[in-house]
């Protein structure tokens, strides 16, 4: 018996000792926060907004990607560049036209700008109970980042205003206002899609500081994007209006070659910087890695186009270089190449500068018959780029000048497919090869004349798989 | 909840005072054969009972029962002996050969003789493991061993594991299909099973059917394997055993040929004058034939196989001591692994594993149990890239005109100021491989301590408590550094001072068990209940570092790092707490019924759905032993029959049902990030898993038959729904979703002679699978995600291939054609673009067929045992081969001969087209079914030659016993596929074997499996 009490003992002190309650299964995450908590405070709305911000920085929007972003998409599928044999031959299909819809090309920066929507969104949704001094500013914040985010998907997979009679019926793509994982949004119009666009640039340009930290918007850059916006639909008395609330003037000359190398940031409005530690992305991938001596092209400047450039323009230093790999020699891309001597690619990402509000305001006013201002806005940029230059176009010649300026100055930014497809123009590549001196093997693919349905891109077919309202592009 | 505890300590306490003592005693012996020999394995069991033990590698045993019962001593291929316990202490038994089939099984909470068996379970023993082909991961070995179970090597690195998939794949999610591991008690994940020696295993268990993997309610749903590691015996001096075993392992050689340099050059000479113009600055075009160039890089030319790869070294050492006093058992080993693997430069895979086992009877009423091991694995990492930073993919794709270092005029090579050469970076594959495998290393280190802790205290006879708590720590460090002067260093975006980065990772898994055991017997009932309280808990940890500038390549701490560029830590946590009731029941052997119900909850679950409650019930009849059954042949005729419920959660983020931000870095301060949706209503994958059996013994058990049946439903799939793109919400996990595995299993052996002196077994089993996804979320087809080209929907099988057909070439023009979605002919470029061209054939990643066999041959001391594995139904897209016959499609990477044979003239058939449409038609090869390849293959995974020194020779020795043995691995294949069959992981990392879906969807150019020669000694004292 004293034995049998003795086991119970035993049995008793073990379970007792050794196991609690069923509390053991609410289990909260070490390394995330619940939801309810990450609106409430001034430093919630800091850190919510900068998160917005972050999601540009990915590969598929400023980051440099070799699948295709912002700063080398605009370049790959036009005539800047030419592919490099020598390369890893990332974007072939995007620099060939060769894409269908099963392999979508762009459809990260697709699933990306809903990303960053979605961001926004929730900041808006969230913000209503926050009486803090940075409310209008966050708003602000908020809306001209789901302006920016839609309008970089927007230009790629619909048709752009001026570009065709029909393109403002035409299928743009879902603008999304609100934060529902649930929703199935449909693809509006062009038309619908730009309005939206402008009216949360609008509200933005109103709301937005003057100066706000670096690595986000203030109001000059959103004065920028929103010419850019009134520009694209044809609304130039508009573009005008919102270039001519820019102030800042274009880089320096002297300071052109610094601002790709991060030394000054001279004209620039709205920039990410890149620094190891916070970000240290390598947006420089995009075009090439390695050292100029022992180059990995990916693409690498046009010939021709490389002749464009005079020696007299100090863009011909700050954007290409010669290099090489092996007996091969390239002109290459060095706008993102890296700071001072390295070739890591990391560079701060620069979105948003001073030099477009006055080629915007250039071309609109062109547009609007006032070729005098428009040469004056084209003079602001070309005065800063060359020691001289011969200058006093007229009617058509100050056109080519003002779109030949465009190609120059935003080469390698992601520009030029766009300023292409907005103009109903084609793309026409000159046959050369990719080396230095226009030998070597030319890209497949040379001439996608206007009005073909290549100009929108298809929607990856995963994308429509998963949302039954997506409508895919006509020819895909 | 104490209220809860008092209440059933009250009950209990009222059921114990009322029931006496017995006397139990530990009795300990020695079961031979009639000639003397020990037979290892042979199943001690307390007849009437679910206690029971085997015997030890020379035949010993140890046991505790009361004075009364009756031991049952059987093996197979002997007949099995009865004696009452009675004051013996000891008791050795000669077996009678010409006896029954009783194998033991390890079901985790308790042991059951296979005869008193309800369920489908495999065991394998100690005895059959030391027979098999060592590998250094358990996994491995369970190939063709057991019906039922399908085993897919992940790659052929030493030390990597395999995708074990018990009945079919039972769940979508990745690593949800693999089966639960238990060592000692303790759950341990699929890659860590390279953690546990060989040699310590006693015995592995494998569970198919709910009647028993129900008892492991949640995670048991894709099968268990039970791991039971060795013991000493009782009242005997040590018995000291060493193993050691020496081998070359080398690479299985190509069932094709690679180009040499001519080859290669003319090649591309035939590429360029058809238009192929990506060939204009390649050496075949750029030199003439005879010219001095062109000579030149002939007699320099490399074949990068015989660089790169090597003859590696297998070496095992191990030693054990075990024996035990009256009261207390040990079992000590030590032992060393080694396999270098095949690519030259690098060390491969070494393990130290230690483990001390005691057993210790502190009162007559309390048993105290420890089982500890300790390992630490190193291995040296290559990368398993698709590119030509991998070995094996630099390997296949290095140009062979194209050399290691830069060559002077002479050919000799050029040296830089240090004077070391310089490696040659040109070329389409121009990475220096080899001085990336000493400048770039990566070190995976793994320090793992399973412990299992336990006390059983017996009250009486009848009932009995254990309690049990099993833990198992994995210390796990991995380094890679890139050494400051490197190539990659030099190339790579801001690491020109090197870089280095580290993990160290804790993880911690935690098993709490209470278990109140109920026995009754009599001669014609037995009773077996089991009541279980269990609390599991899984955290894992991990800080990582990573720093650039380094000031040397000696030094790699990140110390040494001047610029720290990533610093953190990370923790997760899941938790699971259990109540079951088991219970067993067999009248006189012949009818037999189980039942068991368990609740889990599950902290990765919604809060107000984290439980779940599943339950089985099996009966079984065991016709041979009614009293009106007399055929006298057959020894045992049992129908069995199981129906049951299983849980799953693995394969789910540990916080998935909860919503959350999580926050990173941007200039100016934090950044919240919205990371998961919340899914409160997330809850259990349950598989529900019907099965009918027969077991049949004839002819004095010489004739083994078992088969079995089965249909495993798996519904409310754990699935990761993909939002809507538009809404950025990215995926969600749910529960939707239902599939179905059907299958038949067979497993037949036989005894074509047995003598005392000369034995012939024969014996091999089967699994026939059928497999079906019965509903998706909205009935929509689903791209799998971590696959390449699988799409899941609706009706069709498990991971199938999902790709355009194509149609072969086109004989007036050359070029390659493909059907359309409406099933005409087409070029590449005229494909319908308003329809899917892709299609379903039924062809899926998962083979329908699957087994091993065998044949064993004793004759005197001698042995020569072969084992077979084999796998058909399988579809593979052959991506490798598909690189290395690609119609000049990348046309700087080394081919095959076989892409010589390309469309030349019209009317030309069985050929590969004209490279001409190369550049345009790729793409499309790339999503169409022409290299879509049958993975069928048999191999001879074993062949061992052995001989036993017979006891009249070591009689005058100390030696107790001596085998010495001679043994191949994968020495023979037999496949139609292009290259070697056994493909798992396709590039580790791209889809990393955690992450894996479709395990042998394509080939990337990963770890090939190995072949190898050992001998070996085993010899005990």
């Amino acid at each position: 018996m004293k034995k049998i009490i003795l086991k119970i003992s035993v049995l008793a002190l073990i379970i007792i000792g050794t196991t609690s309650c069923d509390s053991k299964l609410d289990q909260i995450p070490f390394d995330a926060f619940g939801n309810e908590n990450a609106y409430v405070s001034a430093a919630d709305f800091e850190n919510a907004i900068r998160g917005a911000y972050a999601g540009f920085t990915a590969g598929s929007m400023y980051g440099g990607s070799d699948q295709g972003g912002m700063i080398d998409a605009g370049d790959v599928l036009a005539d800047n560049v030419t592919i490099a044999q020598e390369g890893r031959g990332t974007r072939t299909t995007l620099h060939n036209w060769r894409y269908v819809a099963a392999d979508g090309p762009l459809s990260n920066t697709y699933q990306q700008t809903y990303v960053i929507v979605n961001r926004a969104n929730l900041i808006l949704e969230n913000i209503d109970d926050f009486e803090g001094d940075s409310k209008e500013n966050i708003i602000a914040e908020a809306k001209a980042i789901r302006a920016l985010a839609h309008f970089n998907s927007v230009i790629f997979f619909g048709k752009i205003p001026t570009q065709s009679g029909d393109a403002n019926g035409s299928l743009g793509i879902a603008y999304v206002t609100e934060a529902n994982a649930n929703a199935l949004p449909a693809r509006e119009t062009v038309g619908v899609v730009y309005d939206k666009i402008v009216a949360d640039l609008t509200d933005a340009v109103t709301g937005i500081n003057d100066v706000n930290p670096a690595g986000r918007l203030n109001k000059e850059g959103v004065a920028t994007l929103l010419s850019r916006v009134y520009l694209y639909m044809g609304k130039y008395d508009l573009a005008v209006n919102a270039a001519n609330m820019v102030t800042t003037k274009p880089a320096s000359r002297d300071n052109v070659v610094g601002v790709w190398k991060d030394a000054n940031q001279d004209g620039l409005l709205f920039y990410i910087p890149n620094e190891v530690g916070t970000l240290g992305v390598g947006v420089g991938v995009a075009y090439s890695q390695g050292s100029l001596t022992n180059l990995t092209p990916e693409y690498v400047v046009d010939y021709d186009f490389y002749t464009e450039f005079s020696d007299d323009d100090i863009r011909k230093e700050a954007y290409t270089a010669f290099g090489k790999k092996g007996s091969n020699n390239y002109n290459a891309i060095v706008k993102w190449f890296g700071r001072g001597s390295s070739f890591d690619g990391l560079v701060d990402m620069k979105i948003l500068r001073a030099a477009e509000a006055y080629l915007n305001k250039a071309e609109a006013y062109y547009r609007l018959g006032n070729e005098t201002s428009a040469r004056n806005a084209l003079d602001e940029v070309r005065s800063r780029r060359y020691t001289s230059f011969a200058g006093g176009e007229t009617g058509q010649a100050l056109l080519d000048a003002i779109m030949l300026e465009r190609r120059l100055e935003f080469a390698f930014e992601g520009h030029r497919f766009l300023d292409l497809k907005r103009w109903d123009f084609p793309v026409e590549r000159d046959g050369f090869g990719d080396l230095a001196d226009g030998s070597g093997v030319p890209s497949d693919a040379q001439t996608l004349s206007s009005g073909s349905n290549k100009f929108q891109l298809p929607i990856d077919q995963s994308i429509l798989d998963v949302n039954p309202n997506i409508q895919q592009n006509p020819g895909y | 909840m104490r209220t809860k505890f008092s209440g059933i300590l009250t009950l209990l306490l009222a059921l114990v005072v009322q029931l006496t003592f017995a006397q139990q005693k530990t009795i300990t012996g020695t079961v031979t054969d009639d000639t003397g020999l020990p037979l290892p394995g042979a199943n001690v069991i307390i007849k009437g009972t679910s206690t029971g033990t085997q015997s030890d590698f020379d035949g010993n045993y140890t046991i505790s029962a009361n004075v009364g019962q009756t031991l049952t001593f059987s093996y197979v291929g002997f007949d099995t002996k009865e004696v009452k316990v009675g004051a013996q202490n000891s008791i050795n038994v000669t077996l009678a050969p010409g006896a029954s089939l009783e194998e033991v099984v390890v079901t985790g909470y308790s042991t059951r003789n296979q005869t008193v068996q309800t369920s489908a379970v495999v065991s394998i023993s100690a005895a059959e493991l030391s027979q098999m082909a060592p590998t250094t991961s358990i996994d491995n070995m369970l190939q063709g061993k057991a019906a039922g179970v399908q085993v897919t090597a992940a790659n052929g690195k030493p030390g990597q594991g395999a995708f074990v998939r018990i009945r079919g794949t039972g769940s979508l999610t990745a690593g949800g299909s693999s089966p639960l591991y238990i060592v000692d008690g303790a759950p341990i994940r699929e890659v860590d099973l390279a953690t546990i020696p060989n040699e310590d295993i006693e015995n592995i268990s494998i569970l198919k059917d709910a009647a028993t993997t129900a008892q492991y309610g949640s995670r048991g749903a894709n099968g268990v394997v039970i791991i039971t590691t060795k013991s000493g015996v009782r009242n005997k001096s040590a018995n000291i055993r060493y193993s050691t075993r020496y081998g070359v392992v080398s690479r299985i050689d190509d069932n094709f040929q690679l180009m040499n340099a001519e080859q290669k050059m003319q090649f591309e000479a035939e590429m360029y004058a058809l238009g192929v113009s990506t060939a204009a600055t390649l050496p075949g075009v750029t030199t003439l034939p005879g010219s001095p160039e062109r000579q030149f890089l002939l007699d320099n030319q490399t074949d990068w196989e015989k660089l790169i790869l090597k003859d590696g070294i297998l070496q095992n050492n191990s030693i054990s001591f075990s024996g035990g006093a009256e009261k207390i058992d040990y079992y000590f080993s030590v032992s060393n692994d080694r396999n270098t693997g095949i690519i030259d430069k690098i060390d491969g895979f070494e393990r130290l594993g230690s483990r001390l086992n005691v057993n210790l009877d502190a009162k007559e009423w309390l048993k105290l149990g420890v089982n500890v091991g300790y390992s630490r694995s190193t291995s040296d990492e290559p990368r398993d890239r698709f590119n030509d930073q991998n070995p094996f993919f630099a390997v296949y794709s290095a140009a062979p005109y194209d050399t290691e270092f830069v060559l002077d005029e002479f050919g000799n090579p050029v040296l830089d100021e240090n004077g070391d050469p310089i490696y040659d970076t040109s070329g389409a594959s121009d990475y220096p491989i080899r001085e990336a495998l000493e400048d770039e290393p990566q070190l995976d280190i793994r320090n793992t301590t399973l412990a299992s802790i336990n006390t059983q205290v017996l009250f009486n006879k009848n009932w009995s408590y254990e309690f049990q708590t099993a833990v198992n720590w994995l210390s796990r460090r991995v380094e890679y550094y890139v050494k400051p002067g490197s190539y990659l260093a030099g190339v790579a975006a801001g690491i020109e001072g090197g870089l280095k980065r580290d993990f160290q990772d804790h993880r911690l898994d935690m098993t709490v068990s209470n278990r109140l055991n109920y026995n009754l017997s009599s001669d014609n009932h037995s009773l077996n209940v089991l009541g279980l309280y269990e609390y599991n808990m899984n955290e894992f940890n991990r800080i990582l570092a990573e720093s650039t500038q380094f000031p040397s390549p000696l030094l790699s701490t990140q110390t040494n790092g001047a610029v720290k560029r990533e610093a953190r830590s990370n923790r997760d946590r899941l938790t699971l707490v259990s109540y079951g009731l088991f219970a067993n029941y067999d009248f006189k052997e012949r009818y037999f019924v189980s039942g068991s119900v368990r609740r889990d909850g599950s902290s990765s679950f919604g809060a107000d759905v984290q439980w779940g409650n599943f339950y089985s019930g099996s009966v079984a009849w065991n016709v041979a032993n009614e009293d009106f059954f007399s055929v006298d042949f057959i020894n045992d005729l049992k129908f069995r029959g199981s129906y049951g419920s299983v849980g799953n959660r693995s394969g789910l983020a540990r916080y998935a049902a909860q919503g959350t931000v999580i926050f990173d870095s941007y200039p100016g301060g934090s950044s919240t990030i919205p990371d998961q949706v919340a899914n409160p209503e997330l809850s259990w994958e349950t598989t529900t898993t019907t099965n009918v059996g027969v077991e049949f013994n004839a002819f004095n058990n010489r004739l083994r038959f078992v088969s079995d049946y089965f249909i495993r439903k798996t519904t409310d799939l754990l699935f990761p729904v993909q939002k809507a793109y538009e809404t950025g919400a990215g995926q969600i996990a749910t529960n939707l979703g239902d599939i179905e595995n059907k299958g038949l299993e067979i497993s037949l052996q036989g005894d074509l002679i047995r003598t005392p002196e000369f034995t012939w077994t024969l014996g091999g089993n089967v699994l026939l699978l059928d497999h079906k996804i019965l509903e998706l979320p909205n009935g929509d087809p689903i791209d799998a995600p971590n696959t390449f080209n699988i799409r899941w929907e609706e009706g069709r099988k498990i991971n199938e291939h999902f790709l355009i057909r194509y149609a072969g070439v086109d004989p007036e023009t050359g070029r390659g054609q493909f059907y359309g979605g409406d099933g005409n002919i087409y070029f590449a470029d005229e494909l319908p673009e308003d329809i899917e061209n892709r299609v379903f054939q039924g062809k899926s990643t998962i083979a329908d067929l699957e087994g091993g066999f065998f044949t064993n041959i004793t004759y005197k001391g001698f042995g020569l045992r072969t084992d077979f594995v084999f796998k058909s139904g399988n579809w593979i897209n052959n991506t490798v081969k598909a690189r290395s016959t690609f119609d000049g499609a990348d046309i700087g990477f080394n081919q095959t001969v076989d892409a010589f044979n390309y469309w030349q003239a019209p009317g030309d058939t069985d050929v590969a087209p004209s490279p001409k449409f190369a550049a345009v038609d790729r793409d499309i090869y790339y999503n169409s079914d022409r290299w879509l390849e049958k993975g069928d293959y048999i191999r001879l995974r074993n062949v061992t030659l052995s001989y036993s020194f017979p006891k009249k020779y070591l009689e005058k020795t100390p030696i107790t016993s001596l085998r010495i043995y001679a043994q191949g691995q994968n020495l023979l294949t037999f496949t139609k596929f292009w290259g070697d069959p056994e493909v798992g992981l396709s590039s580790g990392e791209t889809i990393s074997f955690a992450d894996a879906v479709a395990p042998g969807e394509t080939t990337l150019y990963s770890y090939p499996n190995t072949k190898s020669y050992q001998m070996g000694i085993d010899v005990s004292f």
